[in-house]
């Protein structure tokens, strides 16, 4: 498109001398809203031009997050995201077109915006957050996440934050967390064990909706409980080897005619293909517009944050555009007791009569710490452990005991679970 | 199964619908500068197919251009920026159609009025005050929606203004309309053949809490010459009452803990809220010709059902809610609902052909389904009437008896608006924003000072008080075009823009300002 412009090797662009005058209007003048230690002049233009950063996710906002960078004057930026293009991700992803159907995210979102903005450089890697290790994300000044799913959050979260060695003022990273659901959304700043993260406000999180399973079971009254039934129930019952998978066509038809023929059954009205989809793969709607205030939003905190030109925002902002327009912006606090940046244990109370299985089921009730499949034990010995085998055996049967035969009152406890890179601490205080 | 354009735009039809989705392919919008901020907004809106484009701007591609708009490249320099955003707007969507204008805005508004009649919207993106003015004397004179649009370096301000927007599905969380302190018949019978006492205990458990507060309802007012529990007495015994039903075999109690957690819905009384008795009593639908919009012809539809077969009710929702039942028992309650709120539609569709037939149209010239959309939300429809820009503008002591008010609150975003409308009295005498094109800052400091008095004095508000930081960091934007800004007003506005076009949830009435530093938006109603 641009062959006859001279690329300059240091990733500098030539003819292009005054394409960053806005920027630059701010970045070369003082100001009273500034933050504390800010230096205009060309040491901040060169920080910002250099330093890296990473967005993870090349979805909805991760698109977003890449041209709004590349646009802030970032030019070396990193994106990780395991996806493959779907049709149904071109109603905003816009860096995508049809013919992209089928290909990695990362790559084509890179590929655009690096042909359309001259000077960027987009390193993109087509897999999982998890692939990547500390060394990997040390190298980055600051990560911005554009996630639909609490676990990657999760695990991003616990992982930057665990990599912060208050010794090394380098392994500081700050996180930029955005989100959106049809007309609303949010974005929020992290910095670790200075402000709340992500851990701390897990309660906050909608649960997506479930139905009580004797109601899938027994008595049905809505078209989603006719799908969960065949979702859930029939489906593990006729393909027992078989996974369900959402994407694709066949299963979900398969569930269609299932589900309709129950609700015909009861009487029942509303199953249709598009509801069936919605509620097997849990479809959070999506547009461009929300994307676009959300990703800006959390670029525009970056751009704040690595060149302190003004000062940040403090430190949650909630968008909500279906009546009228509305911005709440708070600022989250950080728990004491948060089992990632907090440092202390939490507590659980127990009546130690009550076996460990009972102590399992209170641990996993728990909203702020949502445990899947922990496994426990104390600062001696293993109480119950999932992995390896060998040893899952050996501690199954301290399910069945009772949690005063097991460990002390007040004792401290560490609970690992698949779905954090980090243990929780915790003391069990008996009641009677 | 299903086709690829559903599947293509499923996230954004599970919001708007079929019904939405058709309202935005028949619009034709138009943008005025194809400025970062514009294209941002025409972006979020060829995604979602919008009907049409087109972009009228008269310059030509500056190196500056390439640093905040994603729509252009190095090889446009030089060129029509109207030609070469349009050129790449075009690639998002192919079923989309862009097209452009090499004309000034400013010069087309003046020299060609009658231009901007064949759009359904307008947007005007950083257009001066002079311009903007008189394009929206012209948009409030033929009737076209006008969405402004302003990026100022960390902040943005948007403001819509149409005569009047009218809204059917406003979707609110949720659409209740269970009518407990006024059964129609075929409810009260069903309750009143329900013989609680031959149920098992597993049928018990089981029973709709609709039903439970019926029952317990009909109960009360035998014994209370019919009137609801009112007092805070009264209604603690109803819930006595409630709980008096409660049987000891019966292990679960869920449809019990619903009925005592809706027990409100019981003594709250049927009746049509102020401000939709505000909307059908409306001048708009007392004398039907036949250019009345629908929405007013269906608006005297119901009211004229309201007085006669309504009996003073809206048309019932027909909705009834997910609850602890037996399949049976809620589908039958369901069914009764939705039959009533049938023959309710039913009647309105009757009302709705006979208004149109005597006002020169064609029976049909209203859809069967635009009239059950309206009887299912005739609770929760919205009627919007904007002020002008030129009321804002020229009714100087009310729009600053308001900007004062909000003034006196040093941390309210209305400063940034105070701010912006100071810059533009700047640029009217200098023919440049402040602290824009110059080395030296200091030097606009004062003479913007002089325009925010001015600006103050002019609305009658000399007292109130705009910092000198805030004055400095204006000045230190100096009019500058950050792209986070373009891109988060931009979508702000295209969601404006969609809720406009489909008339479906709530635009903003009618001032947006987003504070960039803070990272917050305020809405006024100048």
């Amino acid at each position: 498109m641009s062959e006859n412009m001279p690329v300059q090797s240091n990733g500098g662009v030539a003819d292009l001398e005054g394409r960053w005058r806005d920027i630059y209007t701010y970045l070369e003048r003082p100001g009273p809203l500034a933050n504390d230690g800010f230096e205009p002049g060309d040491q901040v233009k060169e920080f910002l031009h250099t330093l890296k950063i990473l967005v993870i996710g090349a979805g909805g906002l991760g698109c977003e997050l890449l041209k709004d960078l590349a646009l802030m004057g970032f030019t070396d930026i990193h994106v990780i995201d395991m996806d493959t293009i779907d049709i149904s991700n071109l109603n905003r992803q816009f860096l995508f077109r049809a013919s992209d159907v089928g290909k990695p995210k990362a790559e084509v979102a890179a590929n655009f915006v690096m042909k359309r903005v001259p000077g960027v450089k987009i390193t993109p890697y087509f897999g999982k957050i998890q692939d990547k290790d500390e060394e990997y994300y040390n190298q980055f000044t600051i990560i911005i996440c554009g996630l639909d799913s609490v676990e990657a959050r999760r695990w991003i979260n616990a992982t930057v934050i665990t990599m912060f060695d208050e010794e090394d003022p380098e392994t500081f990273k700050p996180i930029i967390d955005g989100g959106t659901e049809g007309f609303k959304g949010q974005s929020r700043i992290i910095l670790p064990r200075m402000s709340a993260c992500y851990e701390c406000s897990l309660d906050m999180q909608t649960k997506p909706t479930t139905y009580p399973m004797c109601t899938i079971a027994n008595t049905p009254r809505l078209p989603e409980h006719c799908i969960e039934w065949a979702s859930v129930l029939e489906w593990a019952k006729e393909f027992p080897d078989k996974k369900l998978d959402g994407d694709d066509p066949e299963h979900i038809k398969w569930l269609l005619d299932k589900a309709s023929a129950r609700a015909k059954e009861f009487n029942i009205t509303g199953v249709t293909y598009t509801l069936t989809q919605g509620v097997v793969k849990n479809i959070i709607p999506a547009i461009a517009s929300t994307n676009a205030i959300v990703a800006a939003s959390c670029a525009n905190e970056a751009f704040k944050i690595a060149t302190n030109c003004a000062t940040a925002m403090n430190n949650y902002m909630m968008y909500v555009g279906d009546q009228g327009v509305y911005t709440y912006t708070f600022e989250l606090q950080k728990k004491e007791d948060c089992p990632v940046c907090g440092g202390k244990a939490i507590k659980v109370e127990i009546n130690p009569a009550h076996t460990l299985e009972d102590l399992m089921d209170l641990l996993m009730d728990r909203k702020d710490i949502q445990l899947k499949k922990p496994s426990l034990r104390t600062g001696t010995k293993s109480l119950y452990m999932r992995a390896p085998r060998m040893l899952e055996e050996a501690t199954r049967p301290n399910l069945g005991k009772q949690i005063r035969e097991l460990m002390e009152d007040g004792e401290e406890v560490t609970v690992t679970d698949e779905t954090l890179p980090i243990s929780i601490q915790m003391t069990v205080r008996f009641t009677e | 199964m299903i086709d690829r354009r559903t599947q293509k735009y499923d996230r954004q039809l599970r919001l708007w619908h079929a019904h939405g989705q058709s309202a935005l392919e028949n619009a034709n919008v138009c943008l005025l500068n194809g400025s970062a901020v514009g294209t941002e907004i025409l972006k979020n809106l060829i995604l979602p197919a919008i009907g049409s484009f087109t972009v009228v701007d008269g310059k030509a591609v500056e190196v500056a251009d390439l640093g905040n708009n994603f729509f252009l490249t190095q090889e446009c320099l030089g060129q029509s920026r109207a030609k070469c955003v349009t050129q790449l707007l075009n690639e998002l969507n192919e079923e989309v159609e862009g097209k452009f204008l090499e004309e000034d805005p400013t010069v087309l508004i003046e020299a060609n009025p009658s231009y901007f009649q064949q759009y359904s919207l307008i947007i005007a993106s950083q257009l001066p005050t002079s311009s903007l003015l008189r394009l929206a004397d012209i948009c409030w004179e033929t009737n076209i929606p006008l969405v402004i649009v302003r990026t100022y370096g960390l902040f943005g301000y948007a403001r819509i203004a149409v005569r009047e927007h009218h809204i059917v599905e406003t979707h609110p969380d949720q659409i209740v309309d269970l009518r407990l302190d006024c059964p129609f018949p075929v409810l009260r019978d069903m309750v009143q053949g329900y013989d609680i006492s031959q149920l098992d205990s597993m049928a018990y458990g089981h029973i709709p809490y609709i039903i439970l507060l019926l029952m317990c309802l009909e109960e009360w007012k035998s014994v209370h010459d019919g009137k609801l529990p009112l007092t805070s007495t009264e209604r603690s015994q109803f819930k006595d009452l409630i709980r008096s039903k409660q049987r000891e075999d019966v292990g679960e109690n869920q449809n019990f803990e619903e009925a005592l957690a809706a027990a409100y819905r019981a003594w709250t009384p049927t009746k049509i809220p102020s401000h939709i008795q505000d909307i059908l009593q409306d001048s708009a639908a007392d004398n039907i010709t036949e250019h009345t919009p629908t929405f007013w012809v269906i608006a005297r539809a119901v009211r004229d059902f309201v007085t006669n077969e309504g009996g003073g009710y809206l048309p019932l929702a027909g909705t009834v809610p997910d609850m602890h039942a037996d399949t049976e028992s809620y589908v039958k309650l369901q069914t009764i609902y939705r039959t009533k709120a049938r023959e309710d539609c039913a009647a309105v569709k009757e009302r709705v052909k006979s208004i149109l037939v005597s006002s020169g149209r064609s029976q049909d010239a209203v859809s069967e389904e635009e009239i059950e959309r309206f009887c299912k939300n005739a609770a929760y429809l919205k009627v919007i009437r904007y002020r002008s820009l030129k009321e804002e503008y020229e009714q100087c002591t009310l729009t600053g008896k308001k900007i004062g008010n909000w003034l006196s609150d040093p941390d309210d975003n209305i400063v940034f608006y105070v701010l912006v409308r100071a810059a533009d009295l700047f640029y009217e005498r200098m023919q440049r924003y402040p602290g824009a094109g110059i080395e030296n800052v200091d030097e606009d400091i004062s003479p913007m000072r002089q325009c925010v008095s001015e600006l103050l004095a002019q609305w009658d508000r000399p007292d109130a008080a705009v910092s000198d930081d805030l004055i400095l960091e204006i000045v230190r934007a100096g009019a500058s075009e950050l792209h986070t800004i373009a891109a988060l007003q931009g979508g702000i506005v295209s969601q404006e823009i969609i809720k406009l076009l489909t008339r479906q949830y709530v635009p903003l009435n009618n001032t947006v300002v987003f504070n960039g530093i803070k990272s917050g938006a305020s809405v006024y109603a100048l």
